[in-house]
């Protein structure tokens, strides 16, 4: 891609933050919603025409939160929380480290951090083996 | 194999179930549908059956099978590929000759009513069809038998949807769109020379995640992907309300990221996602590349008059599309349209054939 240097190219800034700015609304709104009525709500921005600058004002406008997380299942999922509380920033890619998709969360918490409930069934299962084996090799060694 | 859903073909991949709702979130944003659906179509995948499909090449050039198999996200694409049973494509099987046209025979017998069937190329029909055979049979006879036994057809391409390059002037083997042939059938479409790999694959996803066909516009294409036109969500549109056009590939304008509309670019009448959904691993698009749109996914585009030819020139179809952007104040290459226009009438007046030379001149 460097050769792209060598081009001529210049690209003009088309003032085109336009899209951030109704991304920010939505946010808003959907935020309304959050501490009105309790409901979450997200936008894809996969969908949306945004150019790097309109990303550059909606991640100056959001800001940076306390939280951070990353979650690795089918290539790594990036999340955090913006300096906005209740407005998460969750971003997957895929096992190249592509984005897959990307979506701002209104919600407490997003659900891909949340245990699934048949995985805390199966952990418990699983703990209770490893507790059963741990008590059979113990008793065998006495 | 035809009673494991998709979550159980997914687990035996040692995908999780955080995996499967990640698996979910990418797949709804991939058929365009709103992100709290998510659940729904975990709800729904968790439960779909596998089904089976058969891919007919005909008229083509196999531009839409790279599209597909050369798409942006291993991980997704090779997830739902396991998740169907595509059980005939000609450039993708193993089998070759008698044993593929069993397996063709065998996966339609078993799945009479059911199967899904994927065309991609026109469907010639001149002679009865002779112009395109497989296996001694015309493409013709082949999609009227296919299309009996299919639950729905989808057309991948432009050819297959609308006749495409085949079907261009002067068309010489009589090609015709399947929806010509296919009369009893839902036919969606999935128009693009080629589509948008996402594109292939979220139609696909709907139809395995809902057992439905998706809501398709006046053409037959589903309208989550062409519903709006890649000028509604160009990036360079401020340019076009602004009024600052490329008069030129090498001039300031071209330079600094002007509109291509006066260039030729086809953006305003052209339904598809490539302005936000882009190509080669959401790396760009034509317009980003500095090129006009070509207008891949709609009817005739290769009969519309020059790619370089601005639109609000009048030709045919795109005239009333023309008017209305003509309106927007786009002086130029409304003199060199009336001498186009004067260009055209007088070849169809003398003969149907026309030349993109004789277009511009």
């Amino acid at each position: 891609m460097s050769g792209l240097d060598g081009i001529g190219v210049k690209v003009i800034d088309a003032g085109g933050d336009g899209s951030a700015r109704a991304v920010l609304r939505e946010i808003e709104t959907l935020l309304t919603v959050l501490v009105e009525k309790g409901e979450e709500g997200s936008i894809d921005l996969s969908s949306l025409p945004l150019t790097p600058e309109a990303y550059d004002l909606l991640e100056e406008t959001l800001g940076e939160g306390e939280v951070t997380a990353e979650v690795s299942s089918l290539g790594v999922t990036r999340v955090h929380e913006t300096g906005i509380p209740g407005v998460w920033w969750v971003t997957h890619y895929n096992e190249d480290d592509d984005v897959m998709a990307e979506f701002i969360e209104v919600t407490h918490c997003p659900e891909i951090l949340l245990t699934p409930e048949d995985d805390v069934k199966d952990g418990l299962e699983a703990l209770r083996a490893r507790l059963f084996e741990e008590n059979m090799n113990k008793s065998s060694v006495e | 194999m035809q009673d494991e859903t998709l979550l159980d073909i997914l687990k035996k991949r040692g995908v999780s179930r955080r995996a499967f709702l990640k698996f979910c979130a990418a797949a709804t944003s991939l058929m365009a549908l709103p992100p709290t659906m998510a659940s729904a179509v975990a709800e729904a995948l968790a439960k779909a059956k596998r089904p089976s499909v058969i891919w007919l090449s005909f008229q083509e050039c196999t531009g839409c099978t790279e599209s597909l198999t050369r798409s942006f996200s291993p991980t997704l694409e090779s997830l739902i590929f396991d998740a169907i049973s595509l059980d005939y494509h000609e450039t993708l099987q193993a089998a070759a000759g008698t044993a593929a046209e069993a397996a063709r025979e065998t996966a339609m017998k078993e799945n009479w009513g059911k199967y899904l069937l994927l065309v991609d190329g026109s469907v010639s029909t001149r002679g009865g069809g002779y112009y395109s055979t497989v296996a001694g049979k015309t493409n013709l006879e082949t999609l009227k038998e296919a299309a009996a036994g299919a639950a729905a057809v989808v057309c991948i391409g432009t050819c297959s949807s609308f006749g495409g390059i085949p079907y261009a002037k002067p068309n010489p083997t009589g090609a015709v769109p399947v929806s010509d042939i296919v009369k009893d059938k839902p036919v969606i479409h999935v128009p693009g020379c080629p589509p948008i790999p996402a594109v292939i694959t979220g139609v696909l996803v709907q139809y395995l995640t809902f057992g439905t066909i998706p809501d398709l516009d006046e053409l037959g294409r589903p309208r989550s992907y062409y519903g709006d036109t890649i000028h509604d969500r160009c990036y360079r549109r401020p340019y076009y309300d602004q009024g600052k056009f490329a008069k030129s590939f090498d001039d300031e304008g071209a330079r600094n990221g002007w509109c291509l509309f006066e260039l030729g670019c086809k953006g305003p009448t052209t339904h598809n996602v490539c302005a936000t959904t882009k190509w080669n691993q959401g790396t760009s698009f034509p317009i980003q590349s500095g090129h006009g749109c070509l207008g891949c996914s709609e009817p005739n585009f290769w009969d519309n008059g020059s790619f370089y030819q601005a639109l609000s020139t009048p030709i045919d179809s795109v005239a009333a599309a023309a008017a209305t952007a003509a309106v927007v104040g786009v002086a130029a290459g409304v003199g060199v349209g009336i001498a186009n226009h004067h260009a055209k009438a007088k070849a169809k007046a003398e003969h149907e054939t026309v030349t993109v030379n004789d277009l511009e001149k």
